[in-house]
């Protein structure tokens, strides 16, 4: 129930194991083992030589699938783009797991709104994937206003010999055909195909800031700032309106909706966050309209860090719920907090993200970085080991959470070779850095995504801030952050220790050594 | 003083960044606006507040104020609370205009000036004294820039505005020759304010009831 104490020893071990394995940007094929960082696409400026980047590659939202083996980046230029794990080949050992394009395609359009003259944004807020039920996989992506049910789809094989038509698709002269013949299938290169199933618009006035599937993989929702629409995959002219915080006066508008969820596991619960810093939790069985809240979580404010910005910093960016479904986890300016839903009171734990901003939210409100939202997310669900990766001494916390473990699959060998669940949840911050949380050990760690920093198969260093007087040798200083390179999209692999860091345009992949 | 320079500037700015934000591509944002009016509001209570301790205990207003809350756009408790005990300029037209111009240093830049032709309207609801005028709404103001930037204010937002619109066209010159004395008093006097937002784009008042009323800009640019 205390708050994350900062442990000052310096062996931060898992990030001794992480790699990174840079690539050229023209190529978008990795080169060497691990995965590779790699540019989210050819950014050269047009008619200049010099690498410039457009705002249309930013990269706004990154999400493993549930089986880890693909990765969809979408950005602010609309354009979604897919990424496909490499199976393993014995030819190229050491290439199982780099993560290549596997598609490309656009997926929104910039659209112009009429009636209320204003423009609508193309840029991906979010996506979100279906589990697998076929050999296509399929996707949604949304933008400020319409969603959208991608298929990505394979083809490699053509059906040739066709009777009416010949290879180049022109129909034949009648007297040519003089004998009949069927068609067969013909291997071809591999091709991805992404069309578009289902287009869900015209249902949120506000801009919508979540989607969640359900876990009964039928439904899904959608939440703008003051609603929130439940929907059927198959049915795209009606949505339901589940959630509706708009007040019959539009002045007395206190608060917004930030981020919405369905439960893991429960298709009857959702939560969702406000920009006062509070997340309900709904039970969509209790009523059609689900504007009482069955559970409301809400940290009393501490009155000795009140301050100027203090409204503005406690709204809630994200919320995400953890695999087992028991916690949840919600991200503000300055912290992470790690809520138990069986208390509303306040959250099992709070990490300190960079703490060290805290006395300079005049300049962020200024600059405009205070209105940054940051996603988290935890770490994997899966039973997989690793040995040796981690350095598991408890430190005897009087936190109760280390034993549950029923959300934390990610074992690790601590010494003596003890196998311990290893629950971790990460986020990003400034200057390229993010962090980790290890909730199990209460370390953390901070590292950077960064080409400089960051050379071939090399472990990732980490990094501290220095906060205030002498700074030591390879500390950065408060002053000398670059918040123009924030990291607000990280993700991480379901089943294994991959995780995936968008860096403005650039986008990292970093994978356990020890695997 | 400090502090009232600090508020002023953060109020200065948060006015700045509402008017850029309405020229982003994708509209207004409505958390965005929200957390803009939230941090004016705290920079406006803690401008009051300053100036509360700045200034010397004066007479309080008299209690025989009937404010119609039918007739007059609400004012914010928090300003009568905070100007009653503490200010005992009488409300009135005329001495709120020729106040105005040697507290132009002062005052924020944020709100759109009175005429002094709407004033008498406001007598009997004298929550604001004149130096604090450019915190408390105008209604022509207001409605003034709804009528010029938002086609699409809703049905109970143009309810509530009581002055018909050809008593608002009358009042505009004055708005405008008000706002620009404003304006350049202000910029005049902090030379980081960003660039001027011609007055008719101005931002609302942030100035509402302390329970639970955002500002005008709000409510007028998010009535869809």
């Amino acid at each position: 129930m205390t708050t994350f104490r900062k442990h000052s020893s310096s062996s931060f071990n898992f990030a001794v194991h992480l790699s990174l394995t840079t690539q050229s940007r023209s190529m978008l094929v990795c080169q060497g083992p691990g995965i590779g960082s790699v540019t989210h696409k050819p950014t050269w400026a047009l008619g200049a030589r010099t690498k410039k980047w457009l705002l249309a590659d930013v990269i706004s939202t990154v999400e493993f699938s549930h089986s880890g083996d693909l990765l969809a980046t979408g950005d602010k230029g609309g354009r979604v783009v897919i990424f496909q794990r490499e199976q393993e080949n014995k030819s190229r050992p050491h290439s199982r797991g780099e993560y290549n394009v596997y598609s490309t395609f656009q997926s929104h359009e910039p659209e112009f709104d009429y009636l209320k003259s204003l423009e609508i944004e193309e840029k991906i807020n979010k996506i979100r994937w279906l589990p697998q039920q076929s050999a296509a996989h399929f996707l949604l992506s949304t933008n400020d206003k319409t969603i959208k049910l991608w298929k990505i789809s394979e083809r490699d094989k053509r059906a040739e010999g066709y009777n009416l038509k010949d290879e180049d698709g022109r129909l034949r002269d009648p007297f040519r055909i003089t004998a009949l013949r069927v068609p067969i299938l013909k291997p071809m290169d591999l091709m991805v195909e992404a069309s578009p199933r289902r287009i869900f618009a015209n249902a949120h006035t506000y801009h919508i800031n979540s989607i969640s599937v359900n876990s009964d993989h039928e439904t899904y929702l959608s939440a703008d700032d003051l609603r929130i629409n439940l929907w059927h995959l198959e049915i795209t002219d009606r949505s339901f309106n589940i959630v509706d915080i708009k007040p019959a006066n539009m002045e007395e508008l206190t608060e917004v909706i930030t981020a919405a969820e369905f439960h893991p596991h429960q298709c009857n619960v959702l939560v969702y966050s406000s920009s006062k810093g509070t997340i309900r939790l709904c039970d969509m069985r209790s009523s059609a309209l689900c504007d009482q809240h069955s559970k409301f979580f809400e940290e009393p404010e501490d009155p000795s860090s009140r301050s100027f910005f203090s409204e503005i910093i406690s709204s809630v960016s994200d919320v995400k719920f953890s695999h087992s479904g028991r916690y949840m986890m919600t991200r503000d300016y300055l912290s992470v907090k790690v809520w138990d839903l069986n208390m509303e009171s306040r959250p099992v734990e709070t990490h300190q993200v960079h703490e060290y901003l805290r006395s300079k939210l005049c300049s962020l409100y200024e600059n405009d970085c205070i209105f940054d939202k940051f996603e988290c997310c935890w770490n994997g669900s899966d039973r997989s080991t690793y040995s040796c990766a981690w350095q598991c001494s408890h430190l005897g916390s009087t936190w109760p959470g280390a034993g549950e473990g029923s959300h934390s699959r990610v074992w690790s060998s601590g010494p003596g070779g003890r196998l311990r669940p290893c629950s971790a949840i990460m986020t990003g911050s400034y200057n390229n850095f993010f962090r980790m949380f290890d909730r199990t050990t209460w370390r953390d760690v901070t590292l950077e995504a960064s080409r400089e920093n960051s050379k071939p198969r090399a472990s990732l260093k980490p990094r501290r801030v220095c906060a205030g007087g002498k700074r030591k040798k390879d500390e950065v200083s408060v002053d000398s952050l670059d918040f123009s390179k924030k990291i607000l999209h990280t993700a991480w692999h379901p089943a294994e220790n991959i995780i995936a860091v968008a860096a403005t345009n650039n986008l990292y992949i970093f994978q356990d050594k020890a695997n | 003083m400090e502090v009232q320079k600090e508020a002023q500037r953060i109020m200065t700015l948060s006015v700045w960044k509402m008017y850029h934000s309405r020229m982003q591509r994708g509209g207004l944002r409505l958390h965005r606006s929200l957390q803009l009016s939230l941090v004016m509001r705290s920079a406006r209570e803690l401008y009051l507040s300053a100036k509360v301790e700045a200034q010397e205990p004066e007479v309080p207003l008299p209690p025989a104020r009937s404010p119609d809350p039918c007739l007059h756009p609400p004012r914010e408790a928090e300003a009568a609370a905070e100007a009653a005990p503490s200010d005992g300029e009488q409300p009135s037209p005329e001495p709120m205009d020729t106040q105005e111009a040697p507290r132009a240093e002062e005052t924020p830049a944020r709100c759109a000036q009175r005429p002094a032709k709407v004033s008498r309207k406001r007598r009997s609801c004298s929550l604001s004294d004149g130096g604090d005028a450019a915190l408390v709404p105008s209604k022509k103001a207001r409605l003034e820039e709804e009528e010029e930037e938002e086609e699409r204010a809703s049905s109970d937002v143009l309810d509530r505005l009581q002055p018909p619109p050809a008593q608002a066209e009358g009042a505009f010159p004055n708005l405008a020759r008000v706002l620009q004395r404003r304006f350049s008093g202000l910029l005049n006097c902090s030379p980081a304010a960003p660039p001027t937002a011609t007055p008719a784009c101005e931002a609302k008042p942030a100035c509402r009831p302390a329970d639970n009323m955002l500002n005008v800009l709000v409510r007028a640019v998010v009535a869809f």
